[in-house]
């Protein structure tokens, strides 16, 4: 018998900004086997914050930029990159400024 | 802020929207004012507004350069703001996605917690409970025409609201570079009014619709009177926008963006035009127009106005507003972060504040 596999966990650390989102903590451990999941999964649990992240459209919305385990997931597989359990997750704003 | 922000009835209010926040002026006499920010800092506020059919909620529109754009209101006087439980998001299989939140208006003295907001993509969005929930206005979004709007250079943007208060059934909206759009049936539906409004740059000069209207004012004890600036012109109508009337006359320019009225006197309007190029003050001597006779004649006005060879200020289509008093008040906010007042109908004017961030728009209110 196949026991179904475990959805991964990840830890993803939030820029200050979006903290009073999360109850003004850092990071917050969410389940999710791509990073789109993991967005669903703050969505789920902090409704409101997707908006912040992406576009209507879905798309990751330009000046965010989301790491994982210090890869930008655009030079990956996007919203559909594979998260795998343990994965640090930082979501930063883009460098602004000359 | 410190301490809790309390202001007697009678004190103006004029909230100042930049590009880096918003910030209040205060004043009891309009000679002394009063500059305080507010904890809405960094982003760039296009609007905001004062309601006071409910209490005091400020409404800001709050657009931001990471991480999105939102309605944002405050109960203390911009201290603290609330989010939206549901704000103005599009439909995800609507393939639209939210640019810019451009105004926010309030509606009728008699429908206390209904709020509108015009967005980029031109859209119209209501709230019936105070800005808590919006809702996509679905006769504008869905008009036959829409596939066939196209933007101006600040986007495709519907940035004024005109609630008419005698006519429960009326509304205006503005929309760049579509022109003056009214609904008589609540928003069910919407036809156009461009009527004689000019449009240079495209191969038909007067089309149905596609006119850059900048601004639209109605006129409080008037409300079939309307003024706007466009792109190609100032105009009047009459009869709610039916048609127009090119009032231009002896300005130097038709190119211009905010226009603003004398709540007390109908045929005193406020215009700045500016050089198209330049999209600065057409001479050296940086100045506000003011008609006495619903546009037949233009007056100079610049006594307290900076002039020179080094004098370049632009004004947005939001940079303007009158503050209902009479002798009437009139506010121009620059894009590089000056506010002049006049309280005495234009006659004189004065820097009230300097070295704010780049403005967007300014409104003045009463306390009651």
């Amino acid at each position: 018998m196949n026991l179904p596999a475990a959805i991964p966990t990840a830890t993803v650390i939030l820029p200050h900004v979006l903290r009073a989102k999360i109850g003004n903590r850092k990071s917050v451990t969410v389940a999710g086997s791509t990073i789109r999941e993991i967005i669903d999964a703050l969505e789920h649990d902090f409704p409101g914050l997707r908006f912040n992240l992406c576009h209507e459209t879905g798309e990751l919305r330009p000046f965010v930029n989301i790491f994982l385990d210090r890869e930008d997931i655009r030079y990956l597989q996007g919203l559909d990159t594979p998260v795998h359990t343990g994965t640090t997750i930082h979501i930063l704003q883009s460098v602004a400024g000359g | 802020m410190s301490h809790n922000r309390t202001y007697t009835p009678g004190t103006v209010l004029v909230l100042v929207g930049t590009k880096r926040g918003l910030f209040l002026l205060t004043s009891k006499d309009r000679e002394t004012w009063e500059v305080e920010s507010t904890t809405l800092k960094g982003h760039r506020v296009f609007y905001s507004i004062l309601d006071q059919r409910g209490g005091h909620r400020l409404f800001a529109t709050d657009n931001g350069d990471f991480f999105g754009t939102f309605v944002r209101y405050s109960d203390d006087f911009g201290q603290t703001w609330q989010e939206p439980e549901q704000g103005i998001q599009f439909p995800e299989n609507s393939q639209q996605k939210l640019e810019n939140i451009w105004v926010i208006e309030s509606g009728r003295p008699n429908e206390p917690g209904t709020i509108y907001a015009g967005v980029d993509p031109a859209s119209l969005w209501v709230s019936t409970d105070g800005g808590q929930h919006w809702e996509l206005n679905t006769g504008l979004a869905n008009h036959p025409t829409r596939e066939r709007w196209g933007p101006g250079a600040g986007g495709l943007c519907l940035h004024t609201i005109i609630v008419d208060p005698t006519n429960t059934s009326r509304m205006w909206v503005g929309i760049s570079a579509v022109g003056c759009m009214r609904t008589d049936d609540g928003g069910q539906s919407w036809v156009f009014a461009n009527k004689n409004t000019r449009a240079d740059f495209l191969p038909e000069k007067y089309p149905e619709f596609g006119q850059c209207i900048h601004r639209l004012v109605q006129h409080p004890s008037r409300p079939d009177v309307l003024y706007q600036q466009n792109h190609c012109g100032i105009y009047k109508s009459l009869n709610a926008g039916e048609d127009w009337i090119d009032i231009q006359q002896n300005l130097p320019s038709e190119f211009g963006f905010p226009i603003a009225l004398d709540a007390h006197h109908p045929d005193t309007v406020y215009v700045i035009v500016e050089d198209p190029n330049g999209r600065n003050n057409v001479s050296e001597q940086f100045t506000v127009y003011r008609t006495d006779n619903g546009g037949e004649h233009w007056q100079p006005l610049t006594e307290g106005l900076p002039a020179g060879p080094g004098v370049r200020l632009g004004v947005l289509r939001h940079g303007m507003c009158s503050d209902g008093k009479d002798p009437c008040g009139v506010y121009v906010g620059t894009n590089t972060g000056q506010l002049f007042a006049t309280n005495n109908g234009g006659d004189t004017w004065r820097l009230i504040a300097d070295f704010l961030p780049p403005i967007y728009s300014v409104t003045a209110t009463v306390l009651v």
